[in-house]
């Protein structure tokens, strides 16, 4: 258990209180797992990690402690400054069908695969990890929405699975690192900048966005939101991504 | 009595060489919508334009504002009726200081 039993901000939660945290299933996380060394080839020269985000304005994101608990053991996951962890498989935890919980309340953060292809520059992401924190994503259950039907966008699907990814147009909602003018898909020669409709959570084509916000994990990430056409052949897994921040030059 | 033939002519003239405007041409625009994306931007400038003066320029957009202060605002271009969206769209981003700080056509 963590040391730790006072909280510094309201949406920190003592570990060993366990009263209502936001945590997700270690088995449903492993078999994320297990489907990315599967899948593998989409990435080939990425590692798995999960990562943590904020879900409201004033969740404290620093000296987050994250555990994988069971019935009857608590191991502590080490988690690097930007958020991210990754976890092993253990058998035990498995058998408990233990949590990963992190010392936050529940709906105050939100979970993403995160796979990076090593050597990218700055402002740069491929496809095929895209691709693949999408598969991974679903079938670990990171998406924390808590209403159906959000925007009109994954939550019917949310049953599918990682096959929802495959889909030409699937509304998965990837965030960048800081808030997005544009996204363009670059393939040699070809070039493609994503419709507006498919940046902000599609909020350009819907006027009541704001009032569905608070069900959404992306609620103070909106601005960073972006959905891919993962399921379109044409753009190969080495696709460039390429983003233009809100506060970069043009 | 000479005169009158004469812009009778000329009037005439400029009906043939005008084509009909066309349907699409006709209708008024809806909300958000240009006619052209590309002269649209131009009648803005990155670095100068206020939100009074896009609005004066093009009317009203959809706008996506952010607690950023940020606000991105979406003009599309009236598409033919048959054509699969999303069409030509000219997409603002203005900055917490309320001057326009990017553009893009798409």
């Amino acid at each position: 258990m963590f040391a730790q039993t006072k909280s510094p901000r309201d949406d920190a939660v003592a570990v060993d209180a366990m009263r209502n945290p936001v945590d997700k299933s270690y088995r449903r996380m492993v078999e994320g797992m297990e489907l990315f060394e599967k899948r593998h080839r989409l990435a080939p020269d990425a590692a798995l990690r999960f990562k943590l985000l904020p879900r409201h304005r004033d969740t404290d994101m620093r000296d987050i402690q994250v555990e994988i608990v069971g019935e009857s053991s608590a191991i502590p996951i080490a988690l690097a400054p930007d958020n991210t962890f990754a976890l092993e498989r253990r058998a035990a935890a498995l058998k408990e069908n233990a949590s990963v919980r992190p010392n936050r309340k529940a709906k105050t953060m939100t979970w993403r695969a995160e796979i990076r292809t090593p050597g990218l520059p700055a402002g740069v992401r491929r496809l095929g990890d895209l691709r693949l924190e999408c598969e991974v994503g679903m079938q670990a259950g990171l998406i924390s929405n808590y209403r159906p039907m959000l925007f009109g966008l994954l939550d019917p699907f949310l049953r599918e699975g990682p096959e929802y990814c495959r889909r030409t147009e699937p509304r998965y909602l990837f965030f960048a690192e800081r808030p997005i003018f544009g996204v363009t898909l670059v393939a040699g020669e070809r070039r493609e900048a994503l419709p507006v409709e498919r940046l902000y959570g599609g909020a350009s084509r819907d006027p009541r966005w704001k009032e569905e916000l608070p069900y959404c994990d992306c609620e103070v990430l909106m601005d960073r939101a972006y959905f891919m056409p993962l399921g379109d052949s044409s753009w190969p897994d080495d696709t460039r991504v390429e983003f233009d921040y809100m506060d970069g030059k043009s | 009595m000479r005169f009158i033939p004469l812009v009778f002519v000329v009037l005439t003239g400029c009906a043939a060489l005008s084509p009909a405007p066309s349907s699409r041409e006709s209708k008024p625009l809806g909300p958000a919508e240009v006619r052209s994306a590309q002269a649209a931007s131009e009648a803005i400038s990155v670095g100068k334009s206020t939100k009074a003066d896009v609005r004066a320029a093009l009317g009203k957009a959809v706008v996506v504002d952010f607690e950023s202060g940020y606000e991105v605002w979406v003009y599309r271009e009236r598409s033919p009726e048959k054509a699969k969206p999303p069409g030509t769209e000219l997409v603002l981003l203005f900055a917490p200081s309320g001057i326009l700080a990017k553009t893009r056509i798409r």
